[in-house]
């Protein structure tokens, strides 16, 4: 019986599953598509994350640092998985590289894609410079640490927040009708940290309903409108136009609390993108059978297992954003638990 | 044309022509009738900022619009429900000024029972978040000063001339505050009671607890009506009354 695990991605979840499987002493296969560990977190350079509010280095750096340092780890960049036979515990794995090995568990982390905004034409992204998306204002911020209108470089008077792009939405099909979870409060945060370095910038969220479940309701929803002064209109954005007499922006709704329909004038709209299964769990998914949700295409979780990093195969184990949306730090807890979950499949004993 | 929805179209909104040329043609008949657009064009986000530079208007930013205030607001449920204190609080936020205007007429209408101040989830000072805005509505001349305020400020002058109040005094100076007709006596220039265009209702108001008071005390209202008395001492307690009030930036004269 095979006694190493395979970890599929270098996310968040896959690293806190090879760095608990190193820790227990099991030798651990990590392979990650990209050329570096992180995720997107890292390698799309995000600015703070919810809801620690730290920085990717600060909360990723030290699960990568561990992992790369561990012998147990042997971390395989720019590789994917490309085939597997054999049940559980003696998987037969096939990598793009050419190896095979024998696993006796893999911990699936192959997460998700941020969905593509030119998909909503109607909201006039690639089309206006000034309709960004909440990922942009994320690397604004950590790469040019500056908020600035793309069109000409000054700082915009009113900032937009339109959420749930490409969540909750029949007309992209069945894929995108789920709530991305994430898009409440990481506007809340960017809107905070809008008003606090730029008082002056008045910020607007408009929104169905406000989604910061369980403790974030406070940090994410409450203290921005409380002490920093965002305001939340309830209506979705249905369009945004350009207007050239003033080169502002102009976002079509219906503010549905006072019954009206609006078309305000905004100088920079952010629109908050939903989740996606990336390429990656698409093909995870065939690779190795696993249940898929027929609308979204995220992994499900077995049927009959209460846990969900469960999967519906023997000797799976799914982490993380692949099975829907998900934050970091419960990104990383489901990784550290599917990482022990797979080393007491394998029966490993904790070396003294 | 009829109009559908007749209830989202302010009459003020209603164009009709009895003739119209638009371009050289003709369009007289069933295209005379315009709507203008109801769209809302811009925020004047200004009107928060002086709501929030009030003392009162400070917690109007908790609002998380549950409306748990105007399902408890007696104004709302049992007069009209066009007193909306949640509904005021979102306006005002967002400086729909047009829509605060509309509802001017009921907007000082709080009977200050303090159910929504008592009970809002998030500690929203409600009541005196209103009296905030009104008071910048006031200040921008969209709303006229509410007229509980009158009395409120007649009541502080009689006060402060004479460190007391005179019932007959306050209720027929008030009347006269109102806009309504008095008829004031050629010597004092107090007006005479029950005389000139006071309302029928107020008059059987005042009628009432008049039949129940002794001739004695009648009398002694009426003399004081008349001739003022002033509380014992009381300019050297005005002249503490107005550094006060001056410190706390209230005096009104």
């Amino acid at each position: 019986m095979a006694k190493s695990v395979l970890v599929v991605g270098g996310g968040p979840a896959g690293l806190a599953a090879a760095r608990t499987l190193g820790k227990l002493g099991i030798p651990t296969i990590l392979v990650e598509k990209e050329q570096k560990l992180g995720g997107r977190p890292v390698i799309e350079d995000y600015h703070t994350l919810i809801p620690r509010k730290m920085t990717p280095q600060q909360v990723i750096g030290p699960f990568i640092e561990e992992v790369q340092n561990n012998p147990n780890v042997d971390v395989k960049l720019g590789v994917e998985l490309e085939a597997c036979e054999g049940e559980a515990p003696n998987f037969k794995v096939k990598l793009s590289n050419g190896e095979e090995h024998e696993v006796g568990a893999i911990v699936v982390a192959t997460g998700f894609q941020h969905f593509d905004a030119k998909r909503k034409g109607e909201l006039g992204y690639g089309i206006y410079p000034d309709v960004i998306t909440n990922l942009e204002l994320e690397q604004m911020f950590s790469r040019e640490g500056k908020l600035y209108r793309p069109s000409n470089g000054q700082l915009p008077k009113r900032v937009a927040f339109v959420f749930c792009v490409g969540s909750r939405d029949r007309q992209l099909g069945v894929t995108n009708v789920h709530c991305c979870r994430y898009g409440c409060a990481l506007s809340g945060l960017q809107g905070t940290e809008i008003r606090e370095k730029y008082p002056d910038v008045d910020v607007f969220c408009y929104y169905m309903d406000v989604r910061t479940y369980g403790t974030w309701e406070y940090p994410f929803y409450w203290a921005p409108q409380e002490k920093h002064g965002v305001r939340y209109v309830r209506g979705r954005i249905a369009e945004i136009t350009y207007s050239p007499t003033d080169g502002r922006l102009r976002v079509k709704h219906e503010d549905t609390i006072v019954q009206r329909p609006a078309e305000v004038p905004m100088d920079l709209v952010v629109l908050v993108l939903g989740m996606e299964p990336s390429e990656g769990t698409k093909k995870v998914a065939k690779v190795l059978g696993l249940a898929q949700d027929p609308d979204s295409q995220f992994l499900v979780p077995a049927e009959d297992a209460g846990s969900n990093i469960i999967s519906n195969k023997t000797g799976v184990f799914i982490a993380g954003a692949c099975k829907g949306p998900i934050d970091i730090e419960s990104s990383l807890s489901e990784g550290e638990a599917a990482g022990a979950e797979a080393a007491t499949f394998i029966g490993a004993k904790v070396s003294a | 044309m009829a109009i559908h929805e007749r209830s989202l179209v302010d009459p003020e909104r209603v164009l009709r022509k009895e003739r119209l040329v638009i371009d050289g043609v003709d369009v007289s008949g069933d295209w005379n009738l315009i709507i203008l657009p109801r769209v809302i064009q811009d925020y004047d986000l200004d009107f928060l900022n002086e709501v929030l530079e009030q003392p009162e208007g400070k917690t109007i930013l908790q609002c998380y619009q549950c409306s748990y205030c105007t399902a408890s607001c007696p104004v709302h449920n049992y007069w009209d429900e066009r007193y909306n204190p949640r509904h005021f609080i979102h306006l005002a936020r967002l400086g729909l000024i047009d829509e605060l205007q509309k509802r001017a007429d009921v907007m000082w209408r709080c009977v200050s029972c303090h159910k929504c101040t008592h009970r809002c989830p998030k500690g929203v000072l409600v009541e005196e978040v209103l009296k905030a805005i009104l008071r910048v509505m006031a200040k921008r001349g969209v709303i006229e000063e509410y007229p509980s305020k009158k009395f409120d400020k007649f009541f502080l002058e009689s006060v402060y001339e004479y460190g007391r109040i005179e019932d007959g005094e306050l209720l027929f100076g008030w009347i006269e505050r109102q806009g309504y007709q008095v008829v004031k006596d050629p010597i004092l220039k107090k007006p005479i009671p029950f005389v000139g265009g006071v309302p029928e209702w107020l008059k059987q108001l005042a009628a009432k607890p008049l039949k129940s008071m002794n001739i004695g005390f009648l009398v002694l209202n009426a003399k004081h009506m008349l001739f003022h008395p002033k509380t014992k001492n009381w300019n050297r307690f005005k002249q503490v009354l107005r550094k006060v009030m001056e410190e706390e930036g209230v005096f009104a004269h």
